[in-house]
């Protein structure tokens, strides 16, 4: 057993029992930290796999942007999850009994993996050879051409993303006072200010 | 520009145009604000009418892959293209003397659609599941932000909610289905999966990809509500803002009935002994549940909801028998459904009663009285609806009937004669309450135009559909035949 | 001329029937009368010609009816001796009551449809007398059946009248059902409905027999005796016969049409038809003689107490029928048509006289509320006392000839059941002549019980009132016929020229000359119905004219005879308890329980309960949260995931 091997069982029963640890955990809060843990073992997982650019996006966005936010939303919003959970022991038998027959099953599907003899022609894409060239420039190289018309469209998805986030919670509140910079910058002093001459002496 | 490039991006000109034609909408209406709502619902109209044209060029040929065979441009293509094409262009006018009415009429609506739409497209077009999952994502999004487009009604939002988190959980089946798919066969393109999957050394396909085609179908039966994962589809279509819910019947459906034929007949074809049992299961609890199920409903939205699930369940036994004959029983189906319910939407979107959306099925008593007309054009739509012959829907059943009945699938349609004889009663309880109840209250008039354009355009087509039955099955033929191998 | 001698009928009926309010009341009687009236004309014309003129018997083909393999049927028209009386008949006793009606029913609000009626009636009579053959028979005799219930339920506001309607109709269907199975035998049997192919085959099969459930039977004993049933219901004889007094609850013209002259009479002429048939089954000859000697007399026994003026001629009827048959089953078919023939003209003439009487009472119809009315309708009077004379059978009146020959025929048969059939008919005889007087002494003499009694309050002051001359000439004319119809006709009918005059329409077997001994019977027995007649008259005289108070006691001190006769020996009570109810009972347990229960129970309604039940559940199955909804997608997909684990796992 070499440290490859050690490593590869340490990354991946953390990732499994932080996971588990997500949805048991009492305090949101505490979940939301135990995901960012499982978040960092996975990229750790990558790391193996020499998947290096995967695992930096994987902390970059994940942990940075995803998980950040939803520490956040979950601090600001007073949301009461024991109560959510309530439910949680009713289904837990028919919920396990499914989980427990699904989970069987797959095992059987993964144990009788072979790949099938007709498919070993047939490789999605060519990759290049680690070593020969960077994860990122072959990602891009494959992006850019072969899946040009996925990436345009996960484009477009984004795009949507953007346009149905502003749709369903832009509001124009009245009431609220909005700076307007072309205002700010069209005021002239004569606008600003009023010169008053005061005879002295006499107050204004 | 490489030529092949180039290539390319003819066959998919008119995804182009709903790309572009949405992005500058965006813009106009950003620059224009909340005053270009109007504009932009015509333009989107527009847009959608120079889409559909495009989309007849090249009709007849051969079929065409494009950007490295992740899309294909046939026959079968064109023909759902259109349908969809058409369903999104009739709805859009239709929402907006609604929507103005709601207090929501904004010119993301139009925006949406067409991005929508143009997922809906890559989804008939995919030829990889990579291309699948990426349409399959474009529609739903835009269709959850759509559904929730009332944001200040609970029910909308919920509508929004709801559809939003069971279509992730389908969106994850989908996923794994496909990466189990992948893992057996080590690729995603379908050309490549029909030559891997095809060629099995006689012991049947590995249990993995069987298993890979559950869960991709369960995904996929999820977009076309089919039984069991229809749990969405009376929530959210009731919620819904009722234009949405038109759109939702419509286009989405035919789309992902579309990309779901595709799916299990071309690169699954040479499976067919495998998934045919999902898919007559599914079919038969569809007819069965929307037959039974919309008994008890008095709200039209959620009857008309459950009405979906059955004719879902009834385009399904076409796919199920599979073949030409049954691909084409599928098209035929399709694209009367849409009409009809298209037509059944225009009715209730017509229908308003001191400035209240008529929604409720005794609240249409004796309607034949104060508006005849509206009665007659409904009626004759509930009636097509059950099957009743001579009108549209009658042959829609039909073709899909003697097609599984030829694949030997004798029981599941007698199964499905049972279950249209009991959908029968919800649909004949509209007519009755409209005819022979006490009259409510007259209408609130005038009903928009386009509304009314709608209803006398589908119920003409339904009432008529007999006459000239020909280009539809003409057209059909040649697109189920584009598909088959 | 046949086809438009039936058919003139028919068009007056779809004249009044369906263009009855166009015509009005006076057109509808107009075109129905006239065209009846041209009717009656030319079945005289082919009387003389046929019968009297002894010009050949012919047939007028007028369409195929049905051709399906060996089942030929064709619409044609038989005119023969036997025709020609019947059409004689029917026609003229038909259009003196649709003239009678004119008067009898000017105040009803349906005349159109009266008149209708009557015609359709006469049409169907018509389809039946001139039938060529069985199937055509059945439908004319189903056509009176409809047109009999039609006119007893005319005034079908009257509750009694409906029932009356209904109750003609089933008895009849039992007669009818008989009749349909005879039909079907005969052609088993001969592979033939047609008279002439029938008639020539018969011979070959008199004797043969066929096995039944183990038993030997006679195959012409069996197919004459089913025919025997349907004559038995639709001439009301006994055992079937309740439905002919109930059916007096129609207007009083229909009684005297159909219930008295013709329809009545289908069954009598279907056995003198079916001659040579019946010719050749002894057995079922005496089980005729029977049933009708046994009417007669049954049916006489219960006149003697009957207060209802137009049941004590509906027996009346019942019992002459009686008379018809027992003639007809000692072998005197002739004579058994020949008081047919003298019986619908004074049958006819009492019915309209007591509807004329009805009609002077304001349709008061209780004898017992009667009384002391000749000085009012002197006329009704005259005509009553000639066909009275002639029921009776008094010498130079109608019934005379005919009665007293089929008296004389029943001795001379020297048979068990012609003995029989003598003595009850000569019972019957004089009972007849007792309630004949009865009628007409409680009618029209002794005090005037009808005061106060006036009855439908219409307008008219309520003193008795001679009938308008629409109904008195008819009345004339019918009198005229009873007082002379014996005397001119008995020669050709029963005489010495009878066998010129039927020319073979009527088959007499070779050894049957039971009319011929008929002429040579005793003087005693020739001269006692003619005694027992007028003993009758005179306890009638005694009775009711005398000793008023006398029936009174005898009714008093023999309480059980007079309850028996009065409620017709218990017949309808017998019947109501032994089909009646247990029918009912039946119609009820398949009704509530066959149908209701189980068939709906299992089937519309139940079903659509299940459907209901399904339509709950599947609704609540939508509850509303997102987590069951996909708690439902993931069990589907395990389902779907075991279930193809299974199958492969199987498989492999």
């Amino acid at each position: 057993m070499n440290l490859e091997v050690l490593v590869f069982y340490l990354f991946a029963s953390i990732t499994v029992a932080a996971a588990v640890m997500v949805i048991s955990a009492r305090n949101p809060v505490h979940s939301v930290l135990f995901l960012i843990l499982a978040f960092f073992n996975a990229a750790g997982l990558f790391l193996l796999c020499g998947a290096e650019f995967l695992a930096m996006i994987l902390v970059i966005v994940y942990v940075g942007a995803v998980a950040v936010l939803f520490l956040f939303v979950v601090m600001m919003l007073d949301i009461n999850f024991a109560e959510l959970r309530q439910g949680f022991l009713q289904y837990l038998p028919i919920g396990g009994l499914i989980g427990v027959i699904l989970l069987v099953e797959l095992a059987l599907v993964l144990g009788s993996w072979t790949i099938l003899p007709s498919a070993g022609g047939v490789a999605a894409a060519q990759t290049p050879a680690i070593g020969d060239i960077t994860n990122t420039d072959a990602l891009g190289r494959i992006l850019y051409t072969h899946y040009l018309l996925p990436f345009q469209l996960a484009g477009m998805i984004l795009l949507v993303a953007m346009v149905g986030a502003i749709v369903l919670t832009l509001r124009a509140r009245p009431g609220v006072r909005r700076q307007s910079i072309s205002a700010q910058n069209a005021r002239t002093k004569e606008l600003a200010a009023e010169l008053k001459k005061v005879s002295s002496g006499q107050g204004v | 520009m490489t030529a092949a490039l180039s290539n390319d991006l003819v066959l998919a000109i008119p995804e182009l145009i709903l790309a572009i034609g949405a992005m500058a909408l965006l813009l106009l209406g950003a620059f224009r604000g909340e005053g270009a709502a109007g504009l932009v619902n015509w333009a989107a109209v527009g847009v959608l009418a120079l889409a559909a044209w495009a989309t007849l060029a090249g009709t007849g040929e051969a079929p065409r892959l494009a950007f490295s065979r992740l899309f294909v441009v046939d026959d079968f293509a064109r023909f759902m293209k259109l349908l969809v094409l058409l369903g999104a262009a009739l709805t859009l006018p239709m929402a907006r003397s609604f929507m103005a009415r709601a207090g929501a009429e904004r010119f993301e609506f139009g925006v949406l659609v067409l991005l929508a739409t143009l997922g809906m497209l890559v989804m008939i077009s995919a030829n990889d599941l990579i291309t699948l999952y990426v349409g399959l994502e474009l529609q739903s999004l835009a269709l959850y932000v759509l559904a929730a487009f009332l944001r200040d009604d609970a029910k909308s939002t919920e509508a929004g909610l709801k559809y939003f988190v069971l279509g992730a959980l389908s969106s994850g089946m989908l996923l794994y289905g496909a990466s189990l798919i992948y893992g057996f066969s080590g690729t995603t393109n379908f050309v490549d999966l029909a030559a891997t999957l095809g060629h099995g050394d006689g012991t049947g396909p590995a249990i993995g990809v069987v298993v890979g085609i559950v869960f991709l179908s369960a995904g996929l039966a999820f977009k076309v509500s089919a039984v069991p994962f229809h749990m969405w589809t009376p929530d959210v279509y009731e919620g819904a803002p009722t234009p949405v819910t038109a759109f939702f019947a419509a286009a989405p459906k035919v789309a992902a009935m579309a990309l779901f034929v595709r799916t299990m007949i071309s690169p699954l074809g040479d499976l067919a002994p495998q998934w045919q049992q999902i898919i007559v299961f599914m079919a038969v609890a569809s007819m069965l549940l929307g037959a039974f199920a919309a008994i008890g409903q008095s709200n039209l939205k959620r009857l008309l909801a459950y009405s979906s699930i059955g004719h879902v369940g009834y385009a399904l036994v076409g796919l199920a028998a599979g073949g030409l004959q049954g691909v084409r029983g599928v098209l035929v189906y399709m694209a009367i459904y849409m009409v009809m319910t298209l037509g059944s939407f225009g009715c209730l979107l017509a229908m308003r009663r001191g400035g209240q959306m008529v929604e409720r099925v005794d609240e249409l008593g004796g309607l034949s009285r104060t508006n005849p007309m509206l009665a007659f054009v409904l009626a004759a739509l509930m009636f097509s609806l059950a099957g009743i012959p001579p009108l549209a829907g009658f042959f829609a059943k039909y073709f899909v009937f003697v097609a599984a009945i030829d694949a030997g699938l004798v029981v599941l349609s007698v199964i499905g004669m049972l279950a249209s004889v009991v959908s029968g009663f919800y649909y004949l309880r509209v007519v009755k309450v409209m005819y022979f109840d006490d009259a409510v209250g007259p209408l609130d008039r005038p009903i928009p135009l386009p509304v009314r354009l709608v209803v006398t355009a589908s119920g003409l087509l339904t009432v008529l559909y007999f006459i000239v039955p020909a280009p539809l099955l003409v057209s059909a033929e040649a697109a189920a035949k584009s598909l088959m191998p | 001329m046949v086809a438009a001698l039936v058919l003139m009928p028919l068009l007056g009926a779809l004249a009044a029937g369906f263009f009855g309010r166009l015509l009005g009341d006076r057109g509808a009687q107009i075109v129905t009368s006239g065209l009846l009236v041209a009717s009656a004309v030319l079945s005289w014309i082919v009387f003389f010609d046929v019968a009297l003129g002894h010009q050949a018997a012919y047939k007028v083909q007028l369409a195929t009816w049905m051709s399906s393999g060996a089942l030929q049927v064709d619409w044609a028209l038989r005119v023969d001796a036997l025709t020609a009386v019947m059409l004689v008949v029917v026609n003229t006793v038909s259009a003196l009551v649709h003239i009678y009606s004119v008067g009898y029913m000017a105040e009803d609000p349906h005349v159109p449809r009266f008149q209708a009626y009557l015609s359709l009636f006469t049409f169907a009579m018509l389809m039946l007398v001139t039938a060529d053959n069985l199937v055509q028979t059945f439908f004319g005799w189903e056509g009176v059946g409809l047109a009999s219930y039609l006119l007893i339920g005319f005034w079908y506001k009257k509750p009694s009248a409906n029932a009356a309607a209904i109750k003609a109709f089933v008895v009849n269907r039992v007669g009818d059902f008989g009749f349909a199975i005879g039909i079907f035998a005969i052609f088993f049997v001969f592979g033939s409905v047609s008279y002439d192919t029938i008639f020539a085959a018969a011979p070959a099969v008199a004797g043969k027999t066929f096995n039944f459930l183990g038993y030997d039977l006679d195959i012409m004993t069996t197919i004459c005796l089913l025919l025997f049933i349907g004559c038995c219901g639709k001439s009301a004889q006994l055992g079937l016969h309740t439905w002919l007094p109930d059916a007096m609850e129609g207007p009083t013209p229909v009684s005297a049409l159909i219930h008295a002259a013709t329809m009545v009479t289908a069954g009598v002429f279907l056995v003198a038809r079916c001659s040579p048939l019946f010719e050749l089954a002894p057995v079922a000859l005496q089980v005729v003689t029977v049933v009708g000697a046994s009417t007669a007399f049954f049916a006489a026994t219960v006149g003697l107490v009957q207060t209802d003026i137009k049941r004590v001629i509906a027996y009346s009827t019942c019992s002459q029928l009686g008379y018809m048959f027992f003639a007809a089953g000692v072998g005197a078919y002739e004579a058994s048509i020949f008081h047919l023939f003298t019986h619908a003209f004074f049958k006819a003439l009492l019915f309209l006289g007591a509807g004329s009487v009805i009609h002077a009472m304001h349709h008061e119809q209780d004898m017992r509320h009667m009384g002391g009315l000749w000085r009012h309708i002197k006329f009704t009077y005259a005509v009553m006392w000639i066909g009275s004379l002639a029921l009776a059978g008094i010498p130079l009146f109608a019934g005379y000839f005919s009665k007293d020959t089929i008296l004389e025929v029943a001795y001379a048969a020297h048979s068990g059941p012609g003995t029989y059939a003598f003595w009850l008919g000569s019972a019957a005889a004089a009972m007849t002549a007792f309630y004949s007087w009865r009628l007409l002494f409680m009618t029209f003499h002794g005090k005037a019980r009808w005061a106060g009694h006036g009855h439908d309050d219409h307008g008219h002051a309520h003193t008795p009132h001679e009938s308008p001359l629409t109904m008195t000439v008819p009345l004339a004319l019918l009198a005229l016929g009873a007082a002379l119809a014996g005397m001119i006709f008995y020669d050709n009918f029963v005489g010495n020229l009878r066998e010129v005059f039927w020319a073979g329409s009527i088959h007499v077997a070779a050894g049957n000359h039971v009319l011929e001994e008929a002429h040579h019977v005793p003087e005693w027995a020739k001269l006692l119905p003619l005694v027992l007649s007028l003993g009758g008259i005179l306890v009638a005289f005694w009775f009711y004219i005398l000793r008023p108070r006398l029936p009174v006691a005898l009714a008093e001190t023999n309480p059980l005879l007079y309850r028996f006769l009065l409620n017709k020996w218990y017949f309808d009570e017998l019947y109501d308890f032994i089909f009646v109810r247990p029918a009912f009972a039946l119609g009820r347990l398949f009704w509530k329980g066959g149908d209701g229960r189980v068939i709906d129970g299992l089937g519309p309604d139940g079903v659509s309960a299940r459907v209901l039940d399904l339509a709950r559940r599947a609704a609540r199955l939508q509850t509303g949260y997102v987590y069951h909804y996909a708690f439902a997608m993931l069990i589907g997909v395990a389902a779907l995931v075991t279930w193809y684990v299974y199958r492969i796992g199987v498989t492999s």
